[in-house]
């Protein structure tokens, strides 16, 4: 009888080649869970607080929780954490596909990657078999060019994550690529890699996974996945993948449009869904075990350049690199996706940033001379690419934007910062939050910065009211700990929301996994204690009150939407007070942003009470005392 | 009875390889499954579905007559005559014979179809009416 | 006329479904748009993402034919 676990967790110095094999702590999992709960707890532990992200004492993290690999509903998941070089804070990402599921069926749970390799190597784990082997000839070498290199040599069987240039030369949104299209994007995993000279991950396994009660597991997943072939979202879910709600972004006004100007784009009829499934679709992809394959594979054709092959551009790539740029052709969409995927970058932060740069040079903040001579203008993908390209081999003025919008607007300067669309460092992802309240909020307060995946609140705010500000917050705490906890296990979210499978059945999968006979609320509490310890760590790392950091661009309070069904619609700086003072409230923070001891040792997190009293960060009391519960189980109204 | 494979609908997520080694060996192991799926990646994006077409080869080559055919036409692995010796490995057209380290023979599909039960694309599905097989390859198979 | 509308998650608790766990009967005249159906049934339209039927998209700004299916396709919480 098992429990998720494959039972063996590496240690690797990069710099002295030593592995080591050591049996899988198995409290370690069943405390934190897995994913990004043990990235919380291991960073937080090992990684000096004056460290340097990219520097040899950050350690990089890869694990795949309980259920990747299991047979579950999208059981696909792998997670690579350290501090972020994008935040400097807790920062995990995670990514479908298949490597996950190698790595647990090669024996490993968890790989740590400690200090730098004194030169380039890549990383082969062929069950026993673990190598650090020489990556001098793959140095260098594109993203998907480096996969399917790797491929060639070691056979097609193995699953492969690499970097691009961008990790290499240390831009701090890149990414980790696998799979020829999935990538763990968010907070610069790539750019912590590229910095241990780590070129690339390569898994195969055979040996069985081993579960606590496979015959039940067997019988409610089997159940599960019968059923919900029948649900209505499935088939229009399988044919159109995430890329089909930008129309609905648009006519909602929520699509961020010209660097997050406007919520209105005139021309999202030319970058839809639609468009993407009749013009560019190959064919449909899945993850390991999901049966809902939302993954469109795709061929891009811009005249004058090399037909590409990508994945995508799913939502977030077409909204922030589509409507954000200002492209009016999809095959141009999926032309610049390819090209931040194939440099290694992240499609997010990347459309960000392009068209931050795009808005600067509107206004005359940078020029022809800083571009090498090229234009940074709305929809040329042209000057797209070869911006990027001095993005990621950090040329000119593109080394201020390998660091993101937030140290890009501080070079520039001239109140840039105003519309450098970010919190924390990392860039916003594809919703403007001015007309969707409890979205902000959201972006507001990531434990990793500006993205959606913590918590997404529009269809909410829609229902409740989208100029309503009370009660945003427990809504948003309840979402944060509910969807990590997604991160936390290393499965997909996406089943959750659209096909109608519970927390509970999930929960009821969890235990037939592990055995650990836990409940719902115990899983909310354990995401709540993550969500703590990363608050702390990056009180810790940032030395301030965190409400310091819990701001958005000025923009989205200056301006007012000025165009499309949102027109006129915005927040003022008073209403985003309100907000924030209401969450802190409802956390069981103080009015600084900062932990009380009461709540840290609710739950069971002590020592990080005592390391924010050492800096003078620890939140004072509250009055009234810490609240029962921290968020409340949204449940929807009628309308 | 045998699988009708449509290349054009696998998305490539091995819920048949899970499901297959489940029910046959009762792990959770897509190395122990009796069927493959060669992705065909970055160039032209491709996933294609390898399963037995029953033509017999395996059985042709045993050199200890370890294989024979049921009645659903399934060509069945007699575990306590199979010396692993991959003859059949070899000979098998579409490269749906297997072996693992953990397993002492090798592993054949036995038409148990419940990979067909979980593949929700219909890339592959149970075909009750298929003619008897001449030994083609998966290529004939496909629709 | 009678058509038949689907919607599952959250959206479904909204259409409240009568015939089966998932669909819901509408009475109406010929001519009307979906999207004055859903008015008709006090469903705000900016909760579907899109309406499919019979293996393509429905346009919300269509007129439903008698006895139709429609499966109305809430908005994803993130991509």
């Amino acid at each position: 009888m098992g429990n998720g676990l494959a039972g063996t967790t590496l240690r690797i110095n990069l710099k002295t080649s030593v592995v080591r094999r050591l049996p899988t702590d198995e409290a370690l999992f069943r405390r934190w869970h897995g994913g990004r709960g043990i990235t919380a707890k291991l960073i937080y532990d090992e990684v000096p607080r004056e460290a340097d992200p990219l520097g040899p004492e950050n350690i990089f993290i890869m694990n795949a929780g309980v259920m990747s690999g299991a047979f579950i509903p999208a059981g696909s998941k792998v997670s690579f954490g350290s501090v972020s070089p994008l935040t400097n804070g807790h920062g995990d990402s995670n990514m479908g596909g298949h490597l996950g599921p190698a790595l647990k069926f090669a024996g490993y749970d968890l790989v740590v990657f400690e200090n730098i390799a004194p030169r380039p190597v890549y990383l082969v784990i062929d069950d026993e078999r673990v190598e650090l082997r020489d990556a001098s000839k793959f140095w260098g070498m594109k993203s998907l060019e480096c996969e399917k290199a790797l491929k060639d040599e070691l056979g097609e069987d193995f699953e492969v994550a690499t970097i691009g240039p961008a990790g290499e030369n240390g831009v701090l949104f890149s990414c980790i690529t696998h799979d020829f299209g999935r990538q763990a994007g968010r907070t610069g995993q790539g750019a912590v890699m590229g910095s241990k000279r780590l070129k690339a991950i390569c898994v195969r396994g055979s040996k069985s996974l081993r579960v606590h009660d496979l015959p039940e597991l067997r019988k409610q997943v089997t159940e599960i996945m019968l059923r919900t072939r029948k649900h209505p979202n499935m088939e229009p879910w399988q044919k159109y993948g995430t890329a089909f709600f930008i129309r609905w972004s648009n006519d909602n006004a929520v699509l961020p449009t010209y660097n997050f100007q406007t919520t209105h784009y005139e021309d999202t009829d030319k970058i839809d869904g639609d468009q993407l499934v009749t013009k560019l679709l190959v064919t449909h992809k899945a993850c390991f075990g999901c049966w809902m394959n939302c993954g469109k594979y795709t061929k891009a054709v811009v005249p004058g350049k090399p037909a590409v092959y990508l994945e995508g551009p799913e939502y977030e790539t077409g909204a922030l690199c589509g409507a954000n740029l200002g492209m009016k052709d999809i095959h141009h969409v999926a032309y610049i996706n390819w090209l931040l995927d194939n440099l290694g970058m992240d499609s997010m932060s990347g459309g960000g940033v392009v068209a931050f740069g795009m808005e600067c040079y509107e206004r005359g903040l940078i020029t022809e001379a800083d571009l090498e001579g090229h234009a940074l203008r709305w929809g040329e993908v042209d000057d797209v690419e070869h911006f990027l390209d001095m993005i990621a081999h950090r040329r000119g003025i593109g080394d201020w934007f390998a660091g993101g919008t937030k140290r890009a607007a501080q070079k520039i300067g001239k109140g840039s910062e105003k519309f450098a669309m970010q919190v924390k460092g990392q860039e916003m992802s594809g919703y403007d939050g001015r007309w969707a309240p409890g979205m902000l909020l959201s972006y507001m307060t990531a434990d990793i910065g500006a993205h959606h995946n913590r918590s997404w609140t529009i269809t909410v705010d829609m229902a409740e009211g989208r100029e309503r500000i009370a009660g945003r917050a427990k809504i948003v705490i309840y979402l944060q700990h509910i969807r990590p906890l997604f991160d936390t296990w290393c499965i997909c979210r996406l089943f959750w929301g659209e096909l109608d499978i519970t927390p509970e059945e999930i929960v009821e999968s969890l235990n037939h996994i592990t055995g650990w006979g836990v409940g719902v609320d115990e899983c909310l509490r354990t995401s709540e204690m993550i969500w703590n310890l990363n608050r702390c760590h990056y009180l810790e790392r940032n030395r301030a009150n965190g409400r310091t950091f819990d701001y958005p661009p000025a923009r989205s309070w200056e301006d007012k939407i000025p165009s499309g069904p949102g027109k006129g619609k915005g927040l003022t700086r008073e209403q985003i007070e309100e907000m924030l003072d209401d969450y802190y409230d409802e956390r069981g923070w103080d009015r600084r942003g900062n932990p009380t001891r009461a709540l840290l040792e609710d739950l069971g997190l002590g020592d990080a009470a005592d390391n924010l009293e050492k800096i003078g960060l620890l939140g004072e009391p509250l009055p009234g005392g810490i609240p029962k519960v921290r968020g409340e189980k949204y449940k929807p109204k009628a309308f | 009875m045998r699988i009708k494979v449509d290349r054009t609908k696998c998305t490539g997520c091995r819920l048949c390889l899970q499901i297959c080694a489940i029910e046959n060996y009762g792990e959770i192991n897509p190395k122990k499954a009796a069927l493959r799926i060669e992705a065909k990646f970055p160039e032209p994006g491709q996933y294609r579905p390898f399963v037995c077409t029953q033509c017999g080869k395996c059985a042709e080559v045993c050199p200890e007559n370890a294989i024979t055919r049921n009645d659903v036409g399934a060509y069945i692995v007699d575990k306590s005559l199979c010396t692993n010796c991959g003859a059949c490995v070899t000979v098998c057209p579409v490269g749906v014979v297997f072996q693992h380290p953990e397993i002492n023979h090798v592993i054949i599909c036995n038409f148990c179809m419940k990979c067909t039960e979980l593949c929700s694309t219909g890339a592959i599905v149970k075909w009750d009416k298929a003619p008897a097989s001449k030994g083609g390859t998966a290529a004939a198979e496909e629709v | 006329m009678v058509i038949y509308l689907k919607a599952g998650s959250e959206l479904r608790l909204k259409l409240n479904p009568d015939v089966d766990f998932y669909t819901r009967r509408v009475e109406t005249e010929e001519g009307k748009t979906l999207r004055e159906i859903l008015k008709d049934i006090r469903l705000a339209p900016a909760f579907v993402a899109f309406a499919y039927s019979e293996g393509r998209i429905f346009s919300l700004d269509r007129a439903p034919r008698d006895g139709q299916s429609i499966t109305l396709q809430p908005p994803v919480s993130g991509g």
